[in-house]
């Protein structure tokens, strides 16, 4: 016989801890423990049977793995939180003694921590990181905005407006900006960057005040994590694209409000000649630098070459069909019919370079009322040129007189107002289209067309692009009860089709054929082989189309209710059968569709109500 | 004091046991050894020490500054020595006690009369005591008069010094305050010095400056020493130490500031620090769908009703965390308050919500449900009522199906056995006896044709009429042959009575065997299958009743000596010379060859009602008043193998 298992010492109740036991052993304040887990990623778990757990006590309280608590005590940012309380206590004292000198070289001496080996600890390779960086962009894009207070200080907002300019910066560079969307809480972006789909939130334009619910404190150990993570993923995407980290800040521009365009793209060889250029050229000129970077270079261009000019070829061709193809609403991909010979790597790379490159062929003048920073980034994101006026920020590359504009994005109802020949003439080239027209195209993948998102037009509803889940309602899908009309058209055809047949046969052998009617219309049902063998003997019968039609579906809803019926029996026996379990599980999940489906019949319901009343006005 | 304490003890026990006196001599003597030391201590301390012990030791310190109190309190002694006689000890002792409470900073007020001496003890001890403590005699002090409340009215209207007096706890009773008294309070009262010659204001006595009182000489005449003007030879090497330490750079005159700007570098180029693999990453919030959306399709905004619902269900109750809302155009779009909220409670849910693994369900609920056979796959099975005969009176008991099928027997409470043909219908026969049925059951055998009919202590053997002749020429010699068959060794029990067969055919059973008298009405018999075995259960007897019967040879035994608990039913194994006996809860099976139990079933069934074997004879499946069914497997476990839960089952 064994040793005697004690209470206590294996299972549940040694493998959790409370949280008031894990601070006890980690010999820390509440608020330090709460920063830990934040900055460690450690969270609650929650025990099989709480009452194993916490020796028996079912009071509500939250469990840790106990070997995440012991991870947690060799963690060295612990030990700097104990130095900092040290350091706290001898500031105080100090500032109340009034030696100031001390309190000064002690202030210099402060305890700091770096978060860099949490950083590896908790994501060993990038694109853990990658895949986790959705909250960070959200809360740095969040404090990039806020205004800075006591409690904010002005340092914080300040890099986390620099780490948003870099990110932004980045996926402006890479084509990776995908989707996005205008919500009522603000515009979602979702970028691919390195396979991995990043879908992040920015708050429109506007201050924000935090609330006095909130603790910011949590949000700020928090943002300090995120802006590590941040700060090391960016360096890691600059240098795999050869450019140099930081970007240098133009401080005169930034004071100008240049935004976003403040930060300068510099390739990594080029750091010397510190060139200031755009973000494309940069790229362009930076491998010119060296001769096996010239050679590299020209070897690109060979390779790339033909590819190049086929783009270009569509992108004429789009120019040229533009005009016919205006009155089509869905847009055919023209890549296999611009391409004669198309070659493997060709059809790799085209899907990607026309989705990313929707803008390529435009130049953009953002009306003063359009968000700058939203809009620059989309359609900079997607290759297109962008100019705004001196009201939104310096650093516009053109001014709204240029000849080169092709869109002009503008916001507000149109007005009369005499014009010059000349102002007309500008008028007229620019197409004025709402901000809409810009996201819905480049969820599109297109340029869509500019009429019905035209200056003071009803714009059409704005539909998420990241879908709904599968079964909901479908707001771009037509109801059966708007199909009536195609479908009574379409079995008018049949319906003449199978006259033209019926009149080939002979009516003499009507009453035998009757018969074999009766016979084939109580054989009816659903497969089609049948139905069509009863409507042969309806044509031999010479029995009218609509009344067959009639008869085969009284015939077919009397079979049809007998048989749901039956089933439905069988199916009530078949439930008798189940395991609790499985009619538990049976019934939330008949409960979930449930609701699903009514969901979904209420929004068809009222849209139908919708239609009915506009079509009656 | 521990001395004083002493002294006291020893007075009081001179008071008690008075013919001690040796002992008190010698203490005295001792208590005089006790001063002598005293004044060497005082002498002693002459040395310096004094300054070491500022506080007062009341036994041996301040000796001197003791004297002039005593002088106090022999003056004292004298006033008590008018009122009471004291003895000299006695007179000694007092003096020690007021110069104890002298030293101890106490005012002393030896009043005219009896002190109560208590001391500082809550006096509500004595609240309901005659007296309110003792005086130094040890003689109680009685509680002085104290009128009604009217009485205290009328003293303080009629006494103008009334007014200041104070109550004494230890005398339990007003008393007036002395002038002196009134004064301190009047002083405390006005935030001054409370002792009344004190005098803030005093001119300043110049002792050792003003014009005059120059010193011209030094105090000391000594020559300088020379560590005055030389360095520390050890203070020299401690700086001489840190010198070199900072010439060797170990220490570092002003650290640089810790405050660098922290660089950010490649920290991916390098192999993860562990092999654990990372824990898992936090779930993705859903993305937005259409109804997020600033301009989404009319149909999604909210009507009026779902508004007013939305506004008043709880924040966390809510299905969206939002309205949906839709503007005309994006310049219009107003910010979103929640921001900041949904932010925070995005991360409360990161670092506060324990994570569970869910498995996702993506299946038809559809597929749980469990694929049975449709009924009218399982067709024929009995539907409608074919035939319906009625007992001519009473109710029903038993009925049993004859081996051929062709033949049923019913017997009723009456004591009527009727035989039924079964294709039509129609009674051919009927059997009257005396008292109720307990059961009938046809034996299954082809070639013989009879049946076992079991009522009160008897069970009778009747041959049904209208069989073939060669069949009732065998059942009779079977059932009376013309040698009986020698009787066992040991006289049983049971008697086997049967009617003569010259006698036969008539009415009356042509076997009959009488089981032991009060062993109660047969419920149930059970044939072997080959036919010669018969066994009964009787129930509603004082005695066990299981029997087994041989027809052959005219032999009865009972299997079990004493069973545990009630027999309902007993079967026999179809293949093996096996026995199943179930009671109330439990069905044993027993090797009757072998004699003894083989394994108890447990179908966990409250009260068994029906039972029946597999003709394989490895599965049983037994049926409960409590509306379960259990199947066994015999070869599994002693446990069932599957329970089904129907209606009350009768039958099996």
């Amino acid at each position: 016989m064994g040793r005697l298992k004690q209470k206590g010492k294996a299972g549940a109740a040694k493998n959790f801890m409370t949280r008031s036991a894990a601070v006890k052993k980690l010999q820390c304040s509440l608020a330090d423990f709460r920063r830990l887990c934040i900055l460690k990623g450690i969270f609650p778990r929650e025990p099989r049977n709480r009452k194993k757990a916490n020796k028996g006590s079912s009071a509500p309280t939250s469990f840790y793995y106990t070997k995440d608590i012991v991870y947690l005590a060799h963690e060295p940012v612990l030990k700097r939180l104990r130095e900092h309380k040290a350091f706290a206590k001898k500031l105080s004292r100090a500032l109340g003694r009034g030696e100031w000198s001390a309190a000064k070289s002690l202030e210099e001496q402060k305890p700091v921590y770096r978060l860099d080996h949490i950083i590896k600890e908790r994501y060993p390779t990038f694109i853990d990181a990658l895949r986790d960086i959705d909250d960070a962009l959200c809360m740095i894009f969040l404090f990039s905005t806020l205004p800075s207070t006591a409690r904010l200080p002005r340092e914080i907002v300040e890099n986390c407006f620099r780490l948003a300019a870099e990110w932004q910066l980045y996926v402006m560079h890479s084509h990776s900006l995908r989707k996005a969307f205008l919500s009522i809480k603000g515009v979602y972006y979702q970028a691919e960057v390195m396979d991995q789909t990043i879908t992040w939130l920015i708050p429109y334009q506007f201050t924000q005040s935090v609330p006095p619910d909130v603790d910011l404190r949590v949000m700020l150990t928090f943002l300090e994590l995120y802006q590590t993570l941040l700060g090391f993923v960016n360096f890691k995407l600059y240098t795999d694209a050869s450019l140099v980290y930081p970007p240098p800040l133009d401080t005169k521009k930034d004071d100008m409000a240049a935004g976003v365009g403040a930060f300068s793209l510099q390739a990594a060889q080029a750091q010397a000649k510190k060139s200031t250029e755009k973000v494309k050229s940069v790229s362009i000129d930076g491998k010119t630098v060296t001769g096996k970077d010239v050679r590299q270079t020209i070897k690109n261009i060979s390779a790339s070459g033909p590819q190049q000019e086929e783009d270009a070829e569509m992108l004429e061709s789009e120019d040229k069909t533009s005009e016919e193809e205006e009155t089509f609403v869905p847009q055919a991909s023209h890549s296999q019919v611009a391409s004669d010979l198309p070659t493997l790597q060709s059809l790799n790379s085209l899907p990607v370079s026309t989705s990313s490159n929707v803008f390529a062929p435009y130049t953009f003048w953002l009306s003063r009322e359009v968000p700058r920073p939203i809009f620059e980034f989309i359609i900079r994101s997607f290759g297109g040129r962008v100019g705004w006026p001196q009201s939104s920020g310096s650093g516009s590359p053109f001014n709204e007189s240029d000849e080169s504009i092709t869109h002009v994005i503008i916001d507000r109802p149109p007005v009369h107002k005499d014009e010059t020949p000349a102002q007309r003439e500008l008028r007229l080239q620019r197409k004025y289209v709402q901000p809409q027209w810009v996201v819905d195209s480049i969820n599109a993948g297109k340029s869509l067309l500019e009429d019905t998102y035209a200056q003071g037009k009803p714009l059409p509803p704005h539909l998420s692009p990241f879908g709904e889940s599968a079964g909901a309602y479908d707001p771009t899908s037509h109801p059966e009860g708007d199909d009536d009309v195609d479908m009574s058209d379409v079995e008018q055809g049949e319906e003449d089709e199978v006259e033209d047949d019926g009149e080939e046969g002979s009516d003499e052998e009507a009453d035998t054929k009757k018969d074999t009617l009766e016979a084939a219309l109580a054989s009816v049902s659903e497969d089609p082989a049948s139905l069509r063998a009863a409507e042969l003997a309806a044509e031999a019968a010479g029995m009218d189309y609509g009344a067959f039609e009639a008869k085969v579906k009284s015939a077919k809803k009397g079979a049809s209710k007998l048989s749901k019926a039956s089933e439905e029996v069988e199916q009530e026996m078949n439930k008798m059968m189940m395991s609790n379990k499985q009619r538990k599980l049976y019934e939330k999940m008949k409960y979930s569709q449930q609701k699903k489906t009514a969901e979904k019949e209420k929004l068809e319901s009222r849209r139908r109500a919708i239609k009915k009343a506009k079509a009656d006005n | 004091m521990a001395n004083i304490d002493a002294k006291k003890t020893s007075v009081k026990r001179k008071h008690s046991e008075k013919e001690d006196a040796a002992p008190v001599a010698l203490e005295l003597s001792g208590l005089e050894m006790l001063t002598d030391e005293e004044d060497e201590d005082y002498n002693d301390s002459d040395d310096g020490e004094v300054d070491e012990f500022p506080e007062i030791d009341p036994s041996s310190d301040s000796e001197g500054d003791g004297l002039s109190e005593e002088e106090d309190g022999e003056e004292d002694d004298e006033e008590e020595s008018d009122e009471e006689g004291y003895s000299s000890a006695e007179s000694e002792i007092n003096k020690r006690y007021v110069y104890f409470m002298s030293v101890f900073g106490i005012a002393l007020r030896w009043p005219a009369k009896a002190t109560n001496r208590v001391g500082d003890i809550p006096m509500h001890w004595y609240d309901d005591m005659p007296h309110i403590g003792y005086d130094i005699n040890g003689k109680r002090v009685l509680r002085p008069a104290t009128g009604d409340e009217l009485d205290k009215f009328l003293a303080t209207v009629d006494d103008p010094d009334s007014w200041t007096t104070a109550f004494d706890k230890t005398s339990q009773q007003d008393k007036n305050l002395t002038a002196e008294e009134l004064d301190i309070i009047q002083r405390l009262h006005a935030g001054e010095n409370p002792d009344a010659n004190y005098d803030p204001y005093e001119p300043m006595v110049e002792w050792f400056t003003g014009k005059g009182k120059e010193e011209i000489m030094p105090l000391s005449a000594a020559p300088e020493p020379k560590r005055r003007w030389v360095r520390s030879k050890w203070e020299k090497q401690k700086i001489m130490k840190i010198v070199r330490a900072i010439r060797q750079g170990r220490i570092v005159p002003s650290k640089p500031k810790t405050t660098s700007k922290f660089e950010f570098y490649s920290i991916w180029s390098s192999e993860p620090s562990s092999s654990a693999p990372p824990s898992l990453p936090a779930p993705k919030p859903p993305l937005p769908n259409n109804a997020e959306s600033y301009n989404p399709p009319e149909e999604y905004l909210l009507t009026e009703e779902e508004k007013k619902e939305w506004e008043e269900k709880d924040p966390e109750d809510r299905e969206r965390d939002f309205m949906p809302q839709k503007y005309s155009s994006l310049r219009l779009v107003p910010a979103y308050d929640q921001f900041i909220k949904q932010r925070f409670n995005r991360q409360l849910d990161l670092y506060l919500a324990p994570r569970i693994q869910r498995k996702k369900l993506n299946m038809d609920p559809n597929s749980l449900i469990p694929k049975l056979p449709s009924p009218n796959s399982l067709k024929p099975f009995p539907y409608y009522k074919s035939l319906r005969v009625q007992h001519p009176k009473g109710r029903a008991r038993c009925v049993s199906i004859s081996p051929d099928g062709a033949w049923a027997a019913s017997g009723d409470e009456e004591g009527v056995v009727s035989l039924w043909e079964v294709n039509v219908g129609c009674e051919v026969k009927r059997w009257k006896f005396d008292g109720k049925i307990g059961s009938v059951e046809w034996c299954p055998r082809q070639d013989v044709s009879y049946l076992a009919v079991g009522l009160e202590e008897t069970i009778h053997f009747l041959i049904p009429p209208n069989v073939d002749n060669t069949v009732f020429a065998q059942t009779q010699s079977l059932l009376a042959p013309a040698t009986l068959p020698a009787a066992g060794p040991t006289p049983s029990q049971v008697k086997w009575t049967s009617t003569s067969a010259s006698s036969w055919p008539n009415d009356n059973p042509i076997l009959s065997l009488g089981l032991p008298p009060s062993s109660g009405t047969p419920t149930q018999l059970q044939w072997h299958r080959k036919g010669d075995y018969v066994a009964s259960v009787s129930t509603g007897g004082a005695q066990n009743g299981v029997w087994i019967h041989q027809v052959s040879k005219r032999h009865s035994q009972a299997p079990f000596k004493k069973i545990k608990g009630a027999v309902q039913l007993v079967l026999f194994h179809p293949t093996q010379p096996h026995f199943f006996v179930a009671t109330q809860q439990y069905v044993r099976l027993y090797n009757l060859a072998e004699q003894k139990l083989i394994k108890t079933l447990m179908p966990g069934i409250r009260w068994i009602s029906s039972m029946d074997v597999h003709p394989s004879g490895d599965h049983l499946i037994v049926g409960g008043y409590d509306r379960k069914l259990c199947w066994f497997d015999l070869e599994l476990s002693e446990k069932p193998y599957k329970v089904l839960k129907y209606g009350i089952l009768f039958s099996v």
